[in-house]
């Protein structure tokens, strides 16, 4: 059955900052009801008038009221309409970024397991089934519930037998719809998984056609296509099914309720029990509740995939974060310190069978002072620094940032103070200040220039056309590599933080351009603590300490000069010998 | 908005005339669907003829009430058989339009493929194609009505000419009505399906970068952009509903101000006995008929200009393929037996020199790209193109294999010219490592292969000489991990070895790396660089870098200077004449 105690709790989560539009929806969708009552019988009236040969005024003003109530009907719809839409897309575009929100706060375990493509389908997509849940779902089958019990109630007037029989298949009916529309709620939800699959593999598909097209691979990447289509279709197919039974129900209804006033009216007209006159009552009733039995059926068709939206957001609500943000301490000012005590850290998914990454690390990193990470790929360099920014918790051991247990700081204050940029530079399709900011409109142009001029990025800015408004394209179009790696610098600039990780921010860039770049490293790193990861030995002159990680371990870790002044350290044997050693 | 001319109808009937016999049946059993409720109308009719004692001579009750019950079963087998075949056809048609879309966009050069995100895009694969499903479906209950209303005018002309023609004015002032509206319709269609795709665009690029956006901290401030999104939505889909909705209104209003002068009129007529009550029921009953059809006509205007706004924006998708492609009738093999495809085609020409000749290329308004750019690669060689940031490179090479289309100059293969370098530059040909490679939601085994079925140890070996074998041994499912969207759960050096295992197990003429010292540290660049001479050799190999491994083992270096080839030779001849490479050399050492 449908967990109605659920949508109950929707219902009143997302419409009661809206109760006034919600309320004034439901007079107007009233009021179109009743209208949608009275309306016919205007017109049955004016036949009965010119049957019975009425004269032409009475005739003429029942027409007149007819139009009248026709175009007021109309004008109702469209009022109701303009509301129902304000209030569907109000309350489903809170949900959206409720759920956009909450995803995001999910840690990145969850991600590493969700295409972008999949996700704009279940934020976008299946909240979008909820539009008519929210505006028009609960009003129209309450409005048309009580349609149909007064009806009933007058055919209780006319005869018991048929007041029982009209209201013993009325409830059979309505039990029956509410069951088969939870019939159908995980076919429904079938499609939209399926739906969301295809989003993410197109999603894919359109960011990766350069690697598909060189590589050959077009005729089976349509073959996917196909393939996710054979599987779509059948639930497709199967969720009309639940349409059609709910359909197949009413229909079945309204031939009940005609063949019980045959059968019933014929028998008490003869039995003298009731008139001629009450049979076509009777009749004329069951024609009535054909319609509110049709408005519920929609209805329910409509709940039948809006039920299924509800249970896909619900999942995603439900899921949860490995990194509670329980913190509420805040990082003193000016430089941090870093620390890790007995830190071990393993990633536990399906790329990797929980083997340590980092193995007992033990470091002390002074405030101010730059450490330079070096070892080879997959050494565990990169996961250092996703630990030390709390993408992930540390399976063992504690990692202490300003003398404060990481987990304890406050999450604005971390995110506000430790800086990391990577060799990935994610942009958007949005202006150069957008890009920079995030979306912030807090930060005024004067810093944002003042930055960038810093960095030396001020006279490219300057030429573009509409200089901090001009649109970039995403991914990394339209900008160099070095363009695009001094724009991440300079949004860890304008946030001004206390550590600063620079994950092979360089390596992408070719060794002339590097050069360029360094004055603005040297500009980031000062007076902050500063984690430098290289496989390039340049890189790490400006540390003051270096580290070497191996298999996750440390090998080697003390100040530079020492290291460098000793011939048998292994610092000291890759200076001599240039990188080629490092495997050694 | 929209810069070429949209054929709709024409599309509309591509799209018609692909699903033939699925259309067909449509119509049928949907204008039975709506025309069989007129059956339990005969049936009470006969019901009250019956008990008022009119008609002796019918049918009795017990009869009638199983007629009754005829009806109902009959009506859902039908409508049954109609979902069903609804099903069939819409899903069709919109999987005919997805996979056209998808199979253009693979046939534009990669690298330029689309000017619209990969968010903005799928609202187009999702939205505009469910939109024109919904428009498609609307046309069988059109068709149905009409043909209904048809007969009705048929009969109602047989009553009274007059009264027929004051039922269709109504429905005339509607199409004008609509025909009016055209352009409003469109722009706020527009406006409404421009602002969806700003939506899922963002929260591609938002979730595509969820790294990025925690380090930042700027979570709160993404929402907020992505609430200011669904705010301006909001105003443009309502603006959009609340129109069609008027426009609904006014429809209905025409016809319920019709319909009451027809009242009167009639009743004038039939006061004055020209019209018999008989006649008047009829005409009243199927006046709710014509009625519709008329509303029907003027909201199927209003749906075409919605209609005409999606196939714009799905043939914009499209670059300039011609607006039919996305109709082009394909089998979709969506039912039967269904064959892998095979994707190792012929080789027929094995490379003995590739030749790059005025090489022109510039991107749309910009003066980045390569400038008259020539060289020759022999066959077995190694060639390494350098260059500082921006100089023209990963261009370069985009430009040799139809990644981008250039605006001068020739590629040639064995002395011939490459008319498709894009078609032509595959597999066994050449295959090529883009400097940030793309895994795809799969297991490890399936993104290397791709379709092909070589065995699983020509699959290794590629991995070996990749330098990943001991990467793959570390996970848990070996070969059979899965690799996450895009590869995330792979880091980025094993992301590119992985790509470039994908290239050896294709076994190509010619390899074209660009840059794999992004991801990759010295070391393993040497050792990758070592195995590919022991354990590929003979191959031709075009590797943009400008790492000391790669630059000591290049046959030939073509350094890359603004676009333009600024030398090419050895390394110690450029050492000696060239200042830019001695530039990039020494700053490699730091």
């Amino acid at each position: 059955m449908i967990p109605v105690r659920a949508y109950w709790r929707l219902l009143r989560k997302y419409l009661r900052p809206l109760r006034a539009r919600v309320v004034l929806l439901a007079v107007l969708l009233f009021t179109g009801i009743a209208f949608q009552v009275v309306n016919p019988q205007l017109i049955r009236a004016f036949i009965d008038g010119a049957q019975e040969g009425a004269d032409m005024s009475t005739l003429l003003s029942y027409a007149a009221v007819f139009v009248l109530l026709a175009v007021g009907h109309q004008a109702l719809s469209v009022t109701s309409t303009y509301f129902a839409e304000q209030v569907g897309w109000t309350a489903t575009n809170e949900m959206r970024a409720a759920l956009a929100e909450h995803l995001l706060d999910l840690d990145m375990s969850f991600h590493k397991t969700k295409t972008p493509g999949e996700l704009i389908e279940r934020i976008d997509g299946d909240v979008t089934t909820l539009s008519n849940f929210f505006s028009a779902f609960v009003i129209h089958v309450v409005g048309n519930s009580v349609l149909l019990a007064s009806v009933i109630f007058l055919m209780w007037r006319e005869h018991p037998l048929i007041g029982i029989g009209m209201t013993a298949f009325a409830l059979v009916a309505g039990l029956l719809m509410i069951g088969l529309q939870a019939v159908a709620i995980p076919w429904w939800r079938a499609v939209r998984g399926k739906r969301a699959e295809f989003f993410g593999f197109l999603g894919e598909q359109l960011g990766g056609t350069e690697d598909i097209r060189a590589n050959g691979a077009v005729p089976y990447m349509m073959h996917r296509f196909t393939l996710i289509h054979r599987e779509w279709l059948p639930m497709e197919v199967r969720g009309r099914w639940g349409f059609s039974m709910l359909w197949a129900t009413s229909i079945a209804v309204y031939v009940f309720g005609l063949a019980l006033v045959f059968g019933l009216g014929s028998r008490l007209l003869t039995a003298g029990t009731i008139t001629i006159g009450s049979v076509y009552l009777v009749f004329h009733y069951t024609e009535l509740i054909r319609h509110p039995i049709d408005q519920i059926r929609t209805q329910m068709e409509d709940l039948q995939k809006a039920g299924a939206g509800i249970a896909r957001v619900e999942e995603l609500f439900a899921a949860r974060t490995s990194l509670p943000e329980m913190g509420t301490r805040h990082l003193p000012d000016g430089p941090l310190a870093i620390e890790f005590d007995g830190v071990s850290f393993a990633y536990r998914d399906e790329a990797s069978d929980g083997e340590s990454v980092l193995e007992d690390v033990e470091l002390d990193l002074a405030p101010g002072r730059v450490l330079g990470l070096l070892g080879r790929t997959g050494s565990g360099k990169s996961t250092m620094a996703r630990l030390i920014t709390r993408l992930y918790d540390p399976s063992d051991g504690v990692i202490r940032i300003g003398g404060i247990d990481l987990r304890d700081v406050e999450r604005a204050d971390r995110r506000a103070r430790i800086g990391m940029v990577t060799q990935e530079v994610q942009l958007f399709r949005a202006t150069v200040r957008e890009n920079l900011t995030f979306f912030d409109e807090r930060v005024d142009d004067e810093r944002i220039w003042q930055v960038l001029l810093d960095l030396g990025l001020g006279d490219w800015v300057f030429g573009l056309s509409e200089g901090l408004d001009t649109m970039l394209e995403s991914g990394s179009g339209g900008l160099s590599a070095g363009q695009a790696q001094l724009l991440a610098f300079a949004r860890i600039f304008l946030r001004d933080p206390g550590v600063v990780i620079l994950d092979e921010a360089s390596s992408r860039l070719d060794p002339a351009t590097e050069v360029l770049i360094e004055r603005a490293v040297d500009r980031l790193l000062e007076n902050r603590t500063g984690i430098v990861i290289a496989h390039r030995l340049a890189t790490v002159d400006r540390a003051d300490d270096i580290l070497i990680l191996e298999r996750g371990r440390i090998v080697e870790l003390g100040p530079r000069r020492e290291l460098a002044a000793d011939p048998e350290t292994r610092f000291a044997t890759l200076l001599r010998t240039g990188m080629e050693e490092l495997l050694a | 908005m929209i810069a070429k001319d949209i054929p709709t109808a024409q599309l509309g009937l591509g799209l018609i005339k692909y699903q033939r016999g699925r259309y067909l049946l449509n119509v049928l059993t949907w204008a039975s669907i709506w025309v069989m409720p007129m059956i339990p109308a005969l049936i009470t009719k006969a019901f009250f003829d019956r008990i008022t004692g009119e008609a002796t001579a019918g049918f009795n009750v017990p009869t009638l009430v199983m007629f009754v019950v005829v009806y109902a079963v009959g009506r859902i087998a039908v409508m049954f058989l109609g979902m069903w075949n609804d099903a069939h056809l819409m899903f069709r048609i919109g999987t005919l339009m997805r996979r056209n879309m998808l199979e253009r966009i693979f046939e534009l050069p990669g690298a330029q493929s689309m000017k619209e995100s990969p968010g903005e895009a799928i609202s187009r694969f999702r939205d505009d194609v469910d939109e024109n499903v919904e428009s498609f479906s609307w046309t069988v209950d059109m068709i149905g009505l009409f043909v209904f209303s048809g007969l009705a005018v048929w009969i109602l002309v047989g009553i009274d000419g007059t009264l027929t023609a004051l039922v269709f004015g109504p429905s005339v002032a509607v199409v004008y009505l609509a025909a009016i509206a055209r352009h409003r319709i469109r722009r706020y269609r527009e406006a409404s399906r421009h602002a969806t795709g700003r939506i899922t665009e963002a929260l591609g690029e938002t979730f595509g970068s969820v790294q990025a956006i925690k380090v930042a901290g700027a979570e709160p401030s993404m929402i907020a952009h992505f609430r200011m999104l669904n705010d301006r939505r909001r105003v443009a889909a309502i603006k959009d509903k609340v129109l069609t909705a008027m426009l609904e209104s006014l429809f209905w209003n025409t016809i319920n101000v019709g319909t009451g002068i027809i009242l009167i009129v009639a009743a004038g007529a039939m006061r004055t006995g020209e019209f018999t009550v008989g006649e008047f029921a009829v005409f009243v009953y199927f006046l709710g008929f014509v009625t519709d059809a008329g509303f029907f006509l003027g909201l199927f205007i209003a749906r075409y200009q919605q209609a005409s706004v999606s196939f714009g924006r799905m043939v914009e998708l499209m670059g300039d393929a011609p607006p039919m492609r996305l109709v082009k009738p394909i089998s979709l093999h969506l039912t039967g037996d269904l064959e892998a495809p095979d994707v190792v085609p012929p080789h027929l020409a094995p490379l003995e020199v590739l030749e790059v000749r005025d090489l022109t290329f510039h991107y749309p308004d910009t003066d980045d790209g390569i400038e008259d750019v020539s060289f020759a690669v022999p066959a077995g060689s190694f060639t390494v193109i350098t260059g500082r940031v921006g100089a023209g490179k990963t261009t370069l090479l985009r430009a040799i294999l139809g990644l981008v289309e250039p605006q001068r100059g020739d590629v040639l293969w064995n002395d011939e010219v490459v008319e498709q370098p894009a078609e032509f530059f595959i597999p066994p040909r050449s295959a090529y490592t883009p400097q940030v490679p793309r895994l795809f939601s799969m297991t490890l085994m399936e993104n290397l292969l791709m379709g092909r079925r070589d065995p699983e140890t020509e699959v290794k070996d590629a991995v070996a000489s990749a330098v990943m074998e001991p990467d793959v041994e570390n996970m848990p499912e070996g070969l059979a991990t899965l690799v996450g969207p895009m590869g995330v759960r792979l880091s980025g050096g094993q992301i590119q070895r992985s790509a470039t295992a994908r290239m050896f197990v294709r076994r190509p003429d010619l390899l074209v790396f660009d840059d794999v010292s992004s991801a990759l540290d010295v070391e393993t660049e040497r050792v990758l660089w070592e195995r590919l001479f022991r354990e590929r050799s003979g191959v031709t190999s075009l590797v943009v870098s400008h790492r000391h491994p790669a630059l000591q083992r290049a046959n030939q270096i073509v350094v890359m200077h603004q676009g333009r080839v600024a030398a090419i030779g050895r390394l110690n001849d450029l050492l000696a004449t060239s200042p830019e490479f001695r530039a990039l050399w020494e700053g490699e050492e730091g």
